[in-house]
């Protein structure tokens, strides 16, 4: 008994040591130079110490109370809760709101505190800001979790009914209180607040309608999403995309010049009696209409009734609505520019998020139809029937290989057509952070994921590509042969097979060695290369680089493209790369060099005695990466316009390994998923914390992460039973041996 | 013409000589086992003659062939398929891709062999869908053997394969041995359990520290007084 007191005691200093060191981390860091003690006194002497304690109070109480909670925790709907709680409070909590300047850092509570008392906002606007009860939609929330919570545990459905409604109230009653801020604003906006909100919102309100319509006390959730998936392929689909064009068209604007937010339905006014073209004209009159009803009427004719014809019908459909709306777009922005609407000087400028949504729509729309068009003949064939043997085993399409391909278009629709309406910051970060470091992670992921060997001198290859631009594009002391002045993009091919050879030589030499040893090894020849360029003054112009790297141009036949400043154009050019690469490594994990990978992974005897050869598979895959690497690296150089040593430290080796860790080890998406998450994470937190802690909460997160998903974000299958142990994929199974025997 | 002959061959951890010059040879159909106490350069020889290690002295031939120094996935097209110790199927891959990792040297694995390995090793069948590191060690070295038949062995090298395993599971997996190779598959089996070994083996070689100091075929190994003493552990009143 009293071991147990003492257990009890332990746990619960621990637990308010956590909440000081939490309360620690957050709030003001500055101190003096008088008073060192000065940010652990304004932290711990301070009467919100207490509500840091109250946290390490309720944690204690949870973890003590754990295995009573346990049980619940496996009914239907809960995660799903979890999610949408998490992004309702996000919303509330951390994003903004409005980005308009007349407010400052607009977030919801600034939002809130201004919006409540001004008049010009309707009261149902203001009776949500809380103008009679402060801080209403907070009471919603918590109502509406309180209310799904009391229905998971007490398993009443006419509750989960009514968590459902007043999350739907909340969630749309938020989105229209922010629309009403908006139109008063009358600025651009591009805050994502109000529809995180809204999709967390209908989060939990799938939820509760899943924990009204499931009876048994268990029933996994996921088994629940992948009904509805697998249900009727593409129909998930089809039904945010007409969501995103009835959005994209009914709600929101066309076209912002200062001060002019026009919906799609001011925009024929707006143009009439400019030099708009006839196509533009009729789109803006009445084609859009048409081409809105055409291809949600066709999507869902062809995911409701699963007819090939009619999801082929549907992709072309859209793609032909998706081909007219840019033309259009195209036409009205340039017109709008040269007519100085108002400081834009080219095409696509100015245009607002519903042209964008629309397009967006046109694209998942379209995918619907391909997922019902290319859906395999015998998905419904009996899951326990053999399949034929020769059959690319190692991936198999799992039962939620629906939820995958909808998650795939959702993506790819959301590449293309967010990017435009973000906000410059966003756009920068989107192309040097974000898709680069992407295009680096995928390339990692096949050397340290899939074959399983740790290269922490990544970067190297990355400053071999960018040197390669840098001496083919004539930047560099040594000149190339004249005939040799190639312009960025040409540059491609060269720098490849330099990464190629590079990874060749590097590899042939050190791939006896294992683990440990060869992470060492290939992190000197990261810092050798870097060393090289610093001191290699004729060749490389040593600590200050290469300057003016010219910007990548394309002349093919009647295609003139010309890249300058703009991000978004290299977003374009980078997406082009990295869904290339992600294609052609998605067919490598399935063929035989990917199972041989696999093979030599595990077992490197036992893949040498089936007959890979191990040496060459393994050089494919320092090779294979390498060339990625150098086609990031030619990127860079030609985007940022300027090389120097700095840009390939150490540290930036370690960050791809830790994205391709963080993301899951040996899966393409857990390796964009953790490039994309962990390069955004830095930048998000920007605006929410001081600068100074930044690196320590993207180091909480990692740790979170690690603890609660030690697999990574999106875990390959193999890689997932790698870490948890077997016995806990196979608990049904009788465990005969230990997981390492037999290795 | 013997399948395989080994021509006085010598094997070197760096300066540590552990083959120390042996010859034997395999004529086709057979069994041949190779026995020794631990250290004796069992596995050793297997190794060279699958090709994982080359040999600093002598030949290596099969099927009249020179094959010393070719790397083992050259071996394995002409049909040495090597079943190495310790069992070593990949532990986080299905019963089924470990069998097809089998037939990694064919473009695609066939379908008639897969069936015999499911003939052969019911169990395999049973446990298709399991990855391999959950069964039990007698499921996993039928697994290696059903591995190394999937290449179409001429030739099968089996390392140790009653290492660690029940006396029953044992004789069956012996049994299953031989059944092999009654089908035409010659066998060279390396073994502790001389026993087991030389009841299934045409013939026997007998290793100590890197030297072949006996031979003969099964009957009189098992009938010798050395062997008796050596392996058997039997009382030999001289």
């Amino acid at each position: 008994m009293s071991a147990d007191v003492k257990t009890n005691l332990k746990r619960l200093l621990a637990c308010l040591g956590l909440g000081v060191v939490l309360a620690l981390m957050i709030g003001d860091q500055e101190g003096n130079q008088t008073d060192f003690g000065f940010a652990f006194k304004a932290a711990v002497f301070h009467p919100r110490i207490l509500i840091f304690l109250g946290i390490g109070v309720l944690l204690y109480l949870a973890m003590t109370f754990r295995p009573r909670v346990a049980p619940y925790l496996t009914r239907a709907g809960v995660r799903p809760l979890a999610a949408g709680t998490a992004s309702v409070v996000a919303s509330y909590g951390l994003l903004n709101w409005s980005d308009s300047g007349n407010l400052t850092n607009g977030k919801l509570s600034t939002l809130a505190h201004g919006a409540r008392d001004t008049s010009g906002i309707s009261v149902i606007g203001r009776l949500f800001f809380g103008s009679a009860v402060p801080g209403l939609y907070w009471i919603l929330f918590v109502l509406a979790i309180a209310l799904a919570a009391a229905a998971i545990i007490v398993q009443k459905s006419a509750l989960a009914w009514g968590a459902a409604g007043l999350s739907v109230l909340a969630g749309v009653w938020g989105f229209v209180a922010h629309e009403m801020v908006r139109s008063y604003l009358h600025s651009p906006d591009h805050s994502t607040g109000a529809f995180v909100a809204l999709l967390g919102y209908a989060t939990i309100a799938s939820a509760s309608v899943t924990v009204a319509r499931t009876s048994g006390s268990e029933a996994a959730t996921g088994a629940f999403l992948d009904r509805i998936f697998g249900w009727k392929p593409g129909f998930p689909l089809f039904v945010i995309g007409t969501a995103a064009a009835l959005l994209g068209t009914f709600w929101a604007s066309w076209f912002s010049p200062t001060d002019k937010n026009t919906s799609v339905f001011g925009m024929s006014d707006l143009f009439h009696g400019y030099p708009i073209n006839g196509l533009t004209s009729a789109y803006l009159g009445w084609l859009v209409w048409v081409l809105l009803v055409a291809s949600v009427v066709v999507a869902g004719a062809a995911t409701w009734l699963q007819h090939k014809l009619l999801g082929w019908a549907s992709v072309l459909v859209g793609a032909v609505a998706l081909l007219i709306s840019l033309l259009s777009m195209h036409n009205f922005s340039r017109i709008a520019a040269d007519q100085k609407f108002d400081g834009a000087v080219q095409a696509w400028q100015n245009i607002g998020t519903g042209a964008w949504t629309l397009c967006a729509a046109f694209t998942v729309l379209a995918g619907a139809g391909w997922m019902v068009a290319r859906k395999p003949v015998d998905a419904a064939a009996d899951p326990v029937s053999p399949r034929p043997i020769g059959s690319d085993s190692l991936v198999s399409p799992g039962k939620s290989f629906a939820f995958t391909q909808a998650m795939l278009v959702v993506v790819l629709a959301g590449a293309l057509f967010y990017p435009p309406t973000a906000t410059g910051f966003w756009q920068t970060v989107l192309v040097t952070e974000i898709g680069t470091y992407v295009l680096l992670a995928v390339g990692l992921n096949v050397v340290v994921g899939w074959a399983g060997l740790l290269d922490l001198g990544f970067i190297a290859f990355y400053a071999i590509g960018s040197y390669t631009t840098a001496y083919l594009t004539d930047t560099l002391p040594v000149k190339p042969p004249h005939w040799l002045h190639l312009s960025p993009l040409m540059a491609i091919p060269f720098a490849i097979a330099i990464c190629l050879v590079a990874g060749v030589a590097l590899g042939f030499p050190t791939l006896r060695l294992r683990g440990d040893y060869l992470a060492i090894v290939t992190l000197g020849f990261g810092e050798i290369i870097r060393i090289v360029a610093i001191n290699a003054k004729s060749i490389t112009n040593g600590a200050q680089g290469a300057f003016g790297i010219p910007q990548p141009v394309v002349h093919l036949g009647p295609l003139h493209l010309k890249w300058g400043q703009d991000p978004l154009q290299y977003w374009y050019l980078l997406l082009v790369f990295i869904i290339v690469v992600v294609m052609l490594f998605r067919r490598l994990e399935n063929s035989r060099l990917g199972r041989a990978w696999a093979a030599v992974r595990e077992d490197e005897v036992a893949a040498q005695a089936t007959g890979v050869n191990t040496v060459r598979v393994k050089l494919l895959a320092f090779a294979i990466g390498a060339s990625t690497s150098g086609l990031a690296g030619v990127f860079f150089a030609s985007q940022i316009g300027y090389i120097n040593p700095d840009n390939f430290v150490l540290n930036n080796s370690i960050l791809v390994v830790a994205y391709v860790v963080f993301g899951g080890m040996g899966s393409l998406s857990g390796a964009i998923a953790g490039a994309a998450v962990l390069t955004w994470l830095p930048e998000f937190l920007k605006a929410q914390v001081p600068a100074e802690d930044r690196q320590m909460w993207i180091g909480a997160v990692i740790l979170l992460m690690m603890i609660f998903r030690p697999a990574g974000l999106l875990p390959a299958k193999r890689r997932a039973a790698e870490l948890s142990g077997l016995d806990k994929v196979y608990s049904a199974e009788t465990a005969a041996v230990p997981a390492g025997e037999g290795m | 013409m013997s399948l395989l002959e080994v021509d006085d061959i010598e094997v070197r951890y760096g300066a540590i000589r552990a083959i120390k010059g042996i010859s034997f040879h395999v004529d086709e159909g057979e069994v041949v086992a190779l026995l020794g106490a631990n250290g004796a350069g069992k596995t050793t020889t297997q190794k060279t003659v699958s090709g994982m290690m080359r040999p600093s002295l002598g030949e290596i031939r099969y099927d009249g062939q020179r094959i010393d120094g070719l790397p083992a996935h050259e071996l394995i097209h002409l049909g040495i398929c090597h079943v190495p110790e310790g069992r070593r199927v990949f532990p986080m891959m299905t019963v089924r891709e470990n069998l097809e990792m089998g037939a990694f040297r064919f473009k695609r694995p066939d379908p008639q062999i897969l069936a015999r390995v499911f003939e052969l090793f019911p169990r395999l069948q049973e446990r298709i869908g399991q990855h391999a590191g959950t069964l039990s060690g007698g499921e996993q070295q039928m697994l290696a053997i059903g591995r190394a038949l999937m290449g179409k062995p001429r030739l099968l090298l089996l390392d140790e394969p009653s290492m660690g395993l029940a006396p029953l599971i044992v004789r069956q997996i012996f049994s299953i041995v031989k059944q092999i190779n009654s089908e035409g598959v010659t066998v060279l089996i390396v073994e502790q359990n001389a026993a087991q070994a030389l009841a299934l083996a045409d013939r026997g070689y007998v290793l100590e520290t890197g030297e072949l100091v006996l031979s003969g075929t099964g009957q009189e190994l098992l009938s010798d007084d050395r062997v008796r003493a050596a392996y058997l552990g039997e009382e030999i009143s001289s």
